[in-house]
This record gives C-alpha cells, sequence and structure tokens, in this order.
C-alpha cells in the first residue's frame, strides 16, 4: 500500500494513538501526509510527543492532545507550535501522567471503560479534566482515582522489519508501541525493511504486533526520519534545526513538499 | 526571561577557593550520593543531570542500583551518551533485560520504586509541584511541556528526587498556579542549595559553597527555614573523574 492510501484510511476527527517516544521512532512520514492530507480535528494519544504532535499541531490537524508530556526534550526544546496552540485556545491539551495514557490504553484493550490508577492522589489535574475522576473501591470502601478508556480509532506506527500482511518487529525500545496496536481500532504501519514472513515463522523471535490487527503496511526506509530509528539512524540535527526554524503554515508546506523522495520512494 | 537566562549562563562555572566548579556537577554528585547501593532507581526524558548521576552512583558507591529509564534498558552501559536525550536507544545498549517505561510505572504503584528523579517549573513551600502551566488550565498563559511521569511518580516512588536548573522568587513560590501533584519529596536540588522535604514543608538542607545563604533567601520566594547552616561538599576528586569518563563532551550541564 502506498502512504497516501494508507493515511486516507484515517478520517477527520478521529483518535490518533501515535507511536515511539520522544524523537525517538516516531511515524514521521505518516504524520507528514497527515499533514499534506490536511487532516482536521483529530484527538491525538501519546505518552511522551515531541516534532509528530508539534508537526500536526503547526498543521491544523488537531483539535486535542492527550499526553503527559509533549516537548523535543532539553536540546531541542520546546514544542513551539503545540504551546501555541493550547495558549490560543485552539487544541485543547488533556494533560496526562505518561502512566494514566498507559492506563487509559490498557482499560480500551481490556474493553472496559476505565481503569484504577494509583498514584494520582492529590492533584488538581483530577479537578480540571472530565477524563479523571474519584470513586469508591467496591470492595475496600476506600477512594480510588480512574481515568476514562481512551480507544484510539487508529494507531500509527513505524517499525523495523514488518511482513508485506503486516506482521512486524520493533528492534530496540519498543516505547508503547505494542500497547498501542493492542488497543487501536485499525493500526497502519511503516516499516523499514519488508522482510519475507519465513522471517517470523521459521525462527522462535516472533513479531511483536500480528497481522490481524494490522490494516496497512507500507514499505517506507527512513519513515521515522527525522527522528530516530534504533539500528538504522539517529536524528537527522539539520532537518531538525529546518523544522524548527519554520514560522507558519506555508512555510510547512515547502517543508513537507521536500521530503516527497522519502515518504513516496519508487521501487 | 533574557536576564533570568543569563543569570544561570553566569551559574555554570562559579569559583571557590581559587578552583573552578561546574554548578551543575555539584548537582549532579548531591543526587547521585542519595542513592543507595541496592536501589530501584528510574529517570525519564529531559533528564542529562539524573542520568549521569545514575550512571555515577553505580561506578562508585552503589554498584548494585537497578538503572531503570524510558528505553526499558535494565542496567544500561552506553558506549556514548546523546547530547539530544535521555530516553534513546543507547540506554538499551549492553541492558542485562527489558523493563519498558509501563512497567517501572506499575511497579511504583506497588511501593517497588525507590528512587524516582523528576523535575517540575514551581514548586511551594508546603511541597507542591506544578509541572503543567501558568495561569488557568484551560486557557493557560504558558503551555509547559507537562509532567510527565510526576503525578505518579512523586507520590508512589519512595523517594522522589527533584531537581530543577532555576532558582529564582517564580520558580520557589508560596503558592504554586497549579497542583500537579505532591507527595514523597526527599530533597528539591537546584544551582543554589538542596531542600529537604520535613513534616510538610521545605526546609533548607545544604547550601552549595558556590553560593551563600543570603542568596538562597534573595531567590526563594517563601520564608528560608532550616535547623543550622550546613554546605553541599564538593566533587571529590574520583567523582570528578568518573564524571569525565561517563560523560566526557559535559552534556550533562545542557540545562545551563
Amino acid at each position: 500500500m502506498s502512504l497516501t492510501q494508507a493515511v486516507e484510511l484515517i478520517q477527520d476527527y478521529d483518535t490518533v494513538g501515535i507511536g515511539g517516544n520522544v524523537l525517538h521512532r516516531a511515524p514521521m512520514a505518516l504524520v507528514r501526509e497527515i499533514a499534506r492530507q490536511n487532516k482536521k480535528g483529530l484527538h491525538i494519544v501519546k505518552t511522551a510527543g515531541a516534532m509528530d504532535v508539534d508537526l500536526l499541531c503547526l498543521a491544523e490537524c488537531v483539535s486535542s492532545v492527550d499526553a503527559g508530556f509533549i516537548s523535543y526534550e532539553t536540546e531541542y526544546s520546546l514544542a513551539t507550535h503545540y504551546r501555541k496552540a493550547v495558549q490560543n485556545g485552539v487544541v485543547k491539551g488533556n494533560e496526562h501522567a505518561c502512566y494514566t495514557v498507559i492506563s487509559a490504553l490498557r482499560a480500551a484493550t481490556a474493553g472496559i471503560p476505565f481503569m484504577p490508577v494509583k498514584g494520582l492522589q492529590i492533584s488538581d489535574l483530577i479537578e480540571v479534566n472530565d477524563y479523571f475522576t474519584r470513586i469508591q473501591d467496591p470492595f475496600s470502601g476506600e477512594m480510588v482515582t480512574v481515568v476514562k478508556a481512551i480507544e484510539p480509532d487508529v494507531v500509527i506506527l513505524h517499525v523495523q522489519e514488518a511482513d508485506k500482511n503486516g506482521n512486524a518487529r520493533i528492534l530496540g525500545p519498543k516505547y508503547d508501541d505494542v500497547l498501542l496496536s493492542r488497543a487501536g481500532k485499525k493500526v497502519i504501519l511503516t516499516a523499514e525493511t519488508i522482510v519475507p514472513e519465513s522471517k517470523f515463522s521459521f525462527s522462535l523471535d516472533k513479531a511483536d504486533i500480528p497481522f490481524f490487527l494490522v490494516n496497512a503496511v507500507v514499505h517506507l526506509p527512513k519513515g521515522a526520519s527525522p527522528c530516530s530509528c534504533a539500528t538504522k539512524y539517529s536524528i537527522d540535527r539539520k532537518n531538525l534545526d529546518s523544522f524548527k526554524a519554520i514560522k507558519d503554515k506555508e512555510e510547512l508546506k515547502s517543508y513537507l513538499d521536500n521530503f516527497k523522495t522519502i515518504d513516496y520512494p519508487r521501487y | 526571561m533574557a536576564s533570568l537566562m543569563g543569570k544561570a549562563r553566569d551559574k555554570m562555572i562559579s569559583t571557590y577557593k581559587n578552583e573552578k566548579v561546574q554548578v551543575s556537577d555539584i548537582m549532579i554528585c548531591a543526587m547521585a550520593r542519595l542513592i543507595r547501593n541496592g536501589e530501584n532507581v528510574f529517570h525519564g526524558v529531559s533528564s542529562h543531570m539524573p542520568m549521569v548521576a545514575v550512571m555515577l552512583a553505580k561506578a562508585l558507591h552503589a554498584p548494585d542500583a537497578v538503572y531503570l529509564n524510558i528505553p526499558g534498558g535494565v542496567n544500561p552501559k552506553p558506549r556514548n551518551l546523546e547530547k539530544y536525550t535521555s530516553a534513546g536507544s543507547e540506554l538499551y545498549e549492553q541492558a542485562v533485560a527489558a523493563f519498558p517505561l509501563a512497567e517501572v510505572f506499575d511497579l511504583s504503584m506497588r511501593g517497588r520504586l525507590d528512587v524516582a528523579f523528576l523535575s517540575g517549573i514551581q514548586f511551594d513551600k508546603t511541597g507542591n509541584v506544578n509541572a503543567s502551566v501558568i495561569g488557568d488550565y484551560h486557557k493557560p498563559k504558558v503551555r509547559m511541556p507537562g509532567g510527565a511521569g510526576s503525578a505518579v511518580l512523586i507520590p508512589t516512588a519512595k523517594r522522589a528526587i527533584i531537581w530543577r536548573t532555576k532558582h529564582d522568587k517564580r520558580t520557589f513560590v508560596e503558592k504554586v498556579d497549579f497542583v500537579t501533584t505532591r507527595g514523597n519529596i526527599d530533597r528539591i536540588i537546584t544551582p543554589l542549595c538542596i531542600f529537604k522535604y520535613e513534616q510538610g514543608e521545605l526546609i533548607l538542607d545544604t547550601i552549595h559553597p558556590t553560593s551563600s545563604l543570603q542568596e538562597v533567601i534573595d531567590n526563594t520566594g517563601f520564608e528560608v527555614k532550616y535547623h543550622s547552616i550546613e554546605y553541599t561538599p564538593l566533587p571529590t576528586n574520583e567523582e570528578r573523574m568518573m564524571l569525565q569518563r561517563i560523560d566526557p563532551k559535559n552534556y550533562r550541564n545542557i540545562e545551563f
């Protein structure tokens, strides 16, 4: 499947779970294509996001972000476009602890409406957000905080290896990708390498994500760039710098155009 | 903002008894010394100082500390650190086991995480931590990156060790704008001093030799209380040598 066709599976106003963590193995080619296709009103879900969320906010694709942390870490610093969008009231910043995103996804995975979360006891986050509340534990009678399930309509991931059916293996840190793949209604993958099915069937190292959860797989080397992809490449500093210098949507358009040879490879 | 940044930069290297001392090293050694041998220790994103502190502790007095992190490598031995991240695959290199972030959180919820290194943007005298917003939550004046794990780890880790490279009256305040969390704060380490959390309030524990009681008072937005005037020990020669070996490119100073 092509990147264009894969992203056509995403509807406006969908809840979209994004794989990777900060500047690592974010599915940037899919993110860029979402921006090109001008999707609207997306509800983004991620434990710790960075450039992916920032780019989608700049492209005006986003209505809310459920995350524990949105920043490029110390060196590349704040996610300016996300920040501006939240401060201007364009995007709703639904602050979680990373663990409450995980708990909300676990609830979706198990098909239950909410999940008790230990730890979140005294916090203004409980008061100001409608996805947290305190209820009584029916067994002990004690109060417990619960977080509402988040079931992404679509989960987008970038992996190192996948076969043509969508069986996928992540090398190195998996972050929350495996959980996301279980929680979503649909899964879209880009893969550095398409491997033969026998790679998994003849080995005891099986795929992390099984084909029956996956709706689309796109062969896309450099699909995480300018973010890093373990065993393949580190961040592309020059490209990150050029993105961080972008001020508006017009400049974003030419930035996205420059990626066409990577995002639409000819084999 | 600009003047604060300038001030922070001046703090990078201070002179103490004719010797140049990097303030981040005083802070990192203080963090490392708080880690005890055998403890389960975690740090997250944007955490170069704790990352180096855990490696320092493991190299010196706490070889059996269990080092946990976001990529999920248990006791990694990275060949090189990265300047741009403290959550990358280098923290998976030569690790002995995979223990992903979700499970680190689970471990803390069960009461088995000893130390979590966390930060925030505002702290008040009663130990409330704000990592969320300045102003109204729904239409904030400043939307911060968010507390990441703080809201569940500060209450559940046995000891939350907090570091913040800014020490001014907007950071240490009478009352935070927003309570992201509160809980088991052990120490708060700043470029000027260390606070400890005792009976529901922040007490001045030690002053860095590169600072002074007056400087701490002048830059703290609440009344500074203390039992006695103590000074943070400077990095020893052994610690300095090891810091150089762990982080020869001085990425640990990135926040200054």
